[in-house]
């Protein structure tokens, strides 16, 4: 079967997704709608200044606020972030950390140094008596303490909003007893009930069976969204009411905030879920199974999902009572966990059979046909090839939608970066450059914004 | 020092959220989302005070109000729905009926946001997309979400949280080097990340539409929101080798991994820094380290097989030494380590509660329950919340009549007509069995009284 049909031929996979001229009319017509080039930007009245050290979740916040518009400088001590050498494995380009360049999109680069400096202090906060949002992730109090904080700039700056990102925030016992711990990306997703969910089963062996770090900084980034988040609603408040306020983020607060779950059900079943490998709590089937060739996910949590699951997997009369067992109604599957393993061997065993294009197709064409056909049910039973980040890179989907953009650094070569995360018709968000020498836009603070020139300048 | 925290917590104080502003009072949302992804994004507006008027099928409601953990219910309804689903006014509407049209364009003139998450293509087959919409109210910020976006050549893929991961690379990336177990990210992070950049991207949206006038349509890919969260592309495009999953370990940061105590518990632990590592030697008792020629620099201590070296040595410290001893020594030193904690550790720790990160709710309808605060605390216009979910279609009557204008008898014949209806007797969808609901004044809104 074909995969990618032509435009005006599209296959449509769910019950109630139109198709007809119209429609790919419609289609083409959100393409274009989507392009950035050329667009106004949502914060170009915005000035961020970014004083976040050692920490992604602030660069992150600051980096959403930039790909949106504003003007955001980061300042760093002369010796630079030392989020600069956070990088996998110690690899750089040109003397820079990979997460770093990925993050340094939009931004402008200035040195302050602030813990050594009362001059620096004090050009720090002229600087920011013109921003809208400051961002930083000293140990709370800190800032405050060198008469640049929060209290200090807002007496003739009320407009300033003041995103602070800490492990335990600006207030309570905790926060003042813990107020010198660094936030980082593994103690917040640990702390925040992440890790504790992910693993193999209890009686798996050491160290597979011990609480896991999702593969990428997943608690750093929910904070850094967090921060923007809450940011953006201060900012549309400012922007009604000129009011600014303090939007305290706490890192350890990161995936419980998020999701709710853990706090959901550590009420209300006064319990703590074990960890179970693959399988899930609510939904099954919904993971993924080895095949032929590689890996596939499945889901198939709705009744009819899971009905149509079975049959194209042949396994439609595998224990003969599959209509009639109450246990295999797919919303009773996830009580039980033996259950849920036994069906779990039972699904791989089929799948092995396939390559993962052949389950793809033939859950694609159940779909396609139960859409058009009343008989069927609508199942809609979901198989899509596990993407390694390489092979999602190469994606016509993601090439089409301009998800990476290709930027030709003069320091740096050709990078490839993702872009465009939300598409916009009015405003979107966009990267225009990702540059970040250190310093690299003294000169232009200084001179824009009325800053004196740095002590370290040459005389000309 | 201890002025300043008195300072942030008068400015903070959670027990005074009520009295604060609502930053998205007199926003109004018409929210056709389901299950978690869509109702997120409009979950978060209507904490920040947007009246969000959530749609739903009469009699069988959003799939995620009957989709609980292992089918347990608590008082008749789903506990992770409330969370995702509080402070919306629940009205139960059925799109497929023709009849339903009229009331949805009246409410959509009124809307500042319209929110849809249906398999791409729905919304503008049943006449409620962006390009109608837009005609009733050019001012409209119109989101739709979908696993894979509204164009490209998978659009009309179906797709779900999972989904979204396979497609990202995400669910690839969690788990052992060199093994076959890797995992998802738990508890569909991959609808609750997508969920609040939505909300980012509408509130980013209704910004620039206070500067110029203009609405617009956002187009949110779940893959893609994973996707930002991802430096793994550029790594593989500027060193050609792919960065694969790395177990417990954070390859990125010195001696970063989730390590063993004595006494049996699991805790991270990081060196952001190099005198975060020079603090983390002083609590090993080991001067001798910062010295070391492969510690000398971050980078080098980054490097392999010197990363792998430096977290042996912490795994023996940690490994002799209790959890406590462990993070005490992190608070005095200044390095970070925090304890792996579990859904009832999360619940019931007294720092969240005095936050107001996981806060002891009471609710008209069910009573007390637990819900996390905000994810960043707002010093003048916090998130709050108000009411926990409701039974499907409890502000039929309310929203209709109130706000809609419809008279009892316009009212009656539309649920007539079950073009609107309520809720089955099914848990989920249903009140708690005891909840006197006739006595309700929300739900009978402008009922006449019995004699």
């Amino acid at each position: 079967m074909k995969l990618f049909g032509k435009k005006s031929k599209e296959v449509v996979y769910t019950r109630y997704s139109g198709t007809g001229s119209g429609l790919s009319a419609w289609r083409e017509t959100i393409e274009k709608l989507m392009q950035p080039e050329g667009k106004p930007e949502t914060l170009d009245d915005i000035l961020v200044i970014d004083v976040s050290q050692g920490n992604f979740a602030g660069i992150i916040a600051a980096s959403l606020f930039a790909e949106f518009g504003a003007e955001v400088i980061k300042i760093e001590p002369p010796q630079g972030d030392p989020a600069r050498w956070m990088t996998p494995f110690g690899k750089t380009a040109a003397g820079v950390g990979i997460p770093f360049i990925v993050e340094g999109r939009n931004k402008r680069y200035m040195t302050l140094d602030l813990p050594n400096s009362a001059r620096d202090r004090q050009i720090f906060g002229q600087l920011a008596q013109k921003a809208a949002v400051v961002i930083e992730t000293c140990p709370a109090g800190q800032m405050d303490g060198w008469g640049i904080g929060y209290r200090q700039i807002s007496v003739s700056n009320p407009g300033l909003v003041y995103i602070t990102i800490t492990p335990y925030g600006q207030y309570s016992h905790q926060a003042e007893a813990c107020a010198g711990m660094p936030d980082t990306d593994i103690t917040t997703q640990a702390g925040s009930g992440l890790s504790a969910q992910m693993g193999d089963m209890a009686t798996a062996p050491e160290p597979f069976n011990w609480p896991l770090k999702a593969g990428m900084w997943m608690g750093w980034y929910l904070s850094g969204l967090s921060a923007a988040l809450g940011g953006t609603v201060a900012l549309y408040h400012r922007q009604r009411t000129g009011e600014g306020q303090m939007v305290d983020v706490a890192g350890m607060d990161a995936y419980a905030a998020i999701t709710g779950m853990p706090v959901a059900v550590g009420y209300t079943w006064e319990n703590a879920r074990p960890r179970i490998g693959v399988l899930d709590f609510i939904l099954y089937p919904y993971g993924h199974w080895k095949c032929k060739d590689g890996y596939v996910a499945i889901a198939a949590p709705r009744d009819h999902d899971f009905r149509a699951l079975v049959k194209i997997l042949g396994l439609w009369g595998w224990t003969g009572k599959f209509e009639n067992d109450w246990r295999y109604t797919s919303d009773r599957i996830p009580d039980l966990l033996e259950q849920a393993m036994r069906l779990h061997r039972q699904i791989e065993a089929k799948t092995m059979r396939y390559t993962a294009d052949e389950l793809v197709s033939r859950a694609l064409n159940y779909a396609r046909k139960a859409a058009r056909s009343k008989w069927r049910g609508g199942g809609v039973p979901i198989i899509m090839k596990v993407m390694t980040p390489e092979k999602a890179l190469a994606h016509k989907q993601w090439k089409e939608r301009n998800s990476f953009k290709e930027i030709e650094d003069p320091a740096l070569g050709k990078v490839i970066v993702t872009a465009g995360f939300v598409k916009m018709s009015e405003s979107p968000p966009r990267i225009k450059w990702i540059s970040c020498d250190i310093g690299k836009d003294d000169e232009y603070v200084r001179s824009k914004y009325g800053l004196p020139r740095a002590h370290t300048a040459e005389a000309p | 020092m201890n002025d300043y925290f008195r300072y942030a917590q008068a400015q903070l104080d959670p027990a005074k959220i009520n009295e604060k502003t609502e930053a998205l009072k007199g926003i109004r949302v018409l929210d056709f989302t389901h299950v978690i992804f869509g109702p997120t994004v409009t979950r978060i507006l209507a904490d920040y005070g947007a009246e969000v008027i959530k749609l739903e099928v009469p009699f069988y409601g959003d799939m995620w109000r009957i989709s609980t953990y292992w089918g347990r219910y608590w008082k008749h309804s789903n506990p992770t729905f409330h969370f995702i689903t509080r402070n919306k006014y629940f009205v139960s509407v059925d799109l497929k009926r023709p009849e339903s049209k009229e009331l949805i364009y009246k409410m959509a003139a009124e809307a500042d946001v319209v929110a849809e998450n249906f398999a791409p293509g729905t919304a503008e087959a049943w006449g409620v997309g962006y390009s109608r919409i837009s005609q009733i109210n050019p001012r409209v910020v119109y989101l739709s979400c979908s696993t894979y976006g509204q164009y490209g050549p998978m659009r009309y893929f179906p797709g779900w949280d999972l989904l979204a991961q396979a497609a990202s690379g995400v669910l690839s990336l969690n788990g052992h080097p060199a093994t076959e177990k890797f995992y998802k990210l738990p508890d569909y992070l991959g609808d609750f990340i997508p969920g609040n950049v939505g909300a980012l991207a509408v509130l980013m949206a209704l910004y620039y539409r206070n500067k110029s006038g203009k609405g617009q349509y956002i187009d949110l890919s779940q893959t893609e929101s994973l996707m930002r969260a991802l430096p793994h592309f550029t790594y593989h495009g500027l060193t050609g080798e792919p960065l694969e999953r790395t177990g417990h370990s954070d390859p990125a940061m010195m001696a970063a991994a989730i390590y063993k105590t004595r006494d049996g518990r699991h805790l991270a632990l990081a060196c952001a820094t190099l005198p975060h590592f020079a603090a983390l030697c002083r609590a090993m008792a080991r001067p001798d380290l910062p010295a070391d020629p492969r510690f000398a620099t971050y980078l080098e201590g980054l490097k392999e097989p010197n990363a792998g070296a430096l977290r042996d040595i912490v795994a023996r410290w940690v490994a002799a030494t209790d959890a406590a001893a462990v993070l005490e020594a992190a608070c005095r030193e200044g390095f970070a380590a925090a304890e792996v904690l579990d859904d009832k550790q999360v619940c019931h720790d007294p720092w969240r509660r005095e936050r107001g990160s996981v806060l002891l709710f009471n609710d008209d309808m069910y009573g007390e329950f637990a819900l996390p605060g905000p994810s960043a605390m707002l010093s003048r216009t916090p998130g709050r919340t108000k009411w926990l979910a409701r039974p499907l279609g409890y502000h039929n009557r309310l929203v209709l009549r109130k706000f809609l204008g419809l008279s009892e008898e316009e009212l009656n014949a539309l649920e007539e007509k079950k073009v609107i209806g309520t809720f089955d007797d099914k848990p989920g969808l249903k009140p708690p069995v005891y909840y006197h609901l006739d006595s309700d004044p929300i739900y009978n809104y402008g009922r006449k009284a019995a004699p």
